[in-house]
């Protein structure tokens, strides 16, 4: 029991922790983090607002101010004249569960691996219609500004997606042959 | 020199090192960070920008007391938590399936996509941060 007793003893000798130091420390450093931070992006020339908005809708808009936001109606009528091609955005998974007819898989996880093969025969003035599930994704939007930067000229977006489409009661295509 | 000694000594410099490293690159990528934060889908939008602005900066401040050896007892506890969050994003969105750049080094250049290997290599840095707490903080000197 001696022996015991010796060990608990010089366990407790041995370790320390200062509880209210590392919380002053902390917080110091913390606040010390905040003013270097907000003054380093005071000062520099592509500075960044305190609050960005990082919305959906706010995504949508191009360098030079044009809105990528294309309605229900106007896709529902460009898919009635067959004038646009629509690409689906999910997984292929998805897109093999149900897809708008004659559209083409590119999944956005996956785009460095298909783009090449997805779009090598599409023009670059084709209107191109990107969508994905609903308003919540924005994989649509993200594929939609790389179809752009990759010179696809009139690339839009379809925000409400395949929700609206399935909603809407249009034709559906099942499998994964368009891609 | 004890081995001990040098031991910690080594451990402060490698994790010094790393979040100096990792915070410098993005400082200097503000826009990129932040969409790198916004990818993670964790934070919600209010918050994307200012984590962009001020966490490297944390990066930035505890790699130099790390290296410096200044206020270790904060500096090594909040370098745990630090980690500790980074391996919990990870895991989380690797557990949900989102595949995202992980933006741990570089906000810029095209990293591979998180998986078990980012996990791992962040592990590995909190082994030395935990080693540093047991030595620096819990120890007696």
């Amino acid at each position: 029991m001696a022996i015991f007793r010796s060990i608990k003893k010089n366990r407790v000798k041995t370790y320390k922790f200062n509880y209210s130091q590392v919380a002053w420390q902390a917080c110091a450093m913390f606040a010390m983090s905040i003013l270097l931070g907000l003054a380093i992006n005071q000062f520099r020339p592509d500075r960044l607002p305190l609050l960005g908005d990082w919305s959906i809708k706010a995504k949508l808009v191009t360098a030079n101010g044009d809105r990528l936001e294309i309605s229900f109606e106007e896709a529902e009528k460009l898919f009635m004249e067959k004038s646009a091609l629509f690409i689906d955005a999910r997984s292929m998974d998805d897109y093999a569960n149900g897809h708008i007819p004659g559209a083409r898989s590119l999944p956005w996880h996956d785009v460095d691996r298909w783009f090449v093969e997805v779009t090598e025969d599409i023009s670059p003035d084709t209107l191109i219609i990107t969508y994905c599930e609903d308003i919540t994704c924005d994989l649509s939007c993200d594929l939609a500004l790389f179809l752009l930067e990759m010179g696809f000229k009139n690339a839009r977006v379809l925000l409400d997606g395949w929700a609206v489409w399935l909603k809407s009661r249009l034709p559906v295509e099942k499998g994964n042959d368009v891609s | 020199m004890n081995p001990n000694r040098i031991l910690t000594l080594s451990a402060r410099f490698v994790l010094g090192g790393v979040f100096v490293y990792a915070g410098f690159d993005k400082i200097l990528h503000p826009s990129a960070f932040a969409e790198v934060v916004y990818n993670y889908k964790i934070l919600p939008d209010e918050l994307i920008n200012l984590t962009a602005i001020i966490l490297p900066c944390l990066e930035l401040v505890l790699g130099t007391f790390l290296i410096i050896r200044f206020w270790m007892p904060g500096t090594v506890v909040m370098s745990n938590l630090v980690l500790i969050t980074f391996i919990g994003a990870l895991v989380f969105n690797m557990a949900r399936g989102l595949d995202v750049n992980c933006g741990c080094f570089s906000a810029t250049a095209v990293e591979s996509s998180m998986n078990i290997l980012t996990v791992l290599r962040d592990t590995s840095f909190l082994t030395i941060a935990v080693y540093l707490l047991y030595s620096c903080v819990f120890h007696k000197n």
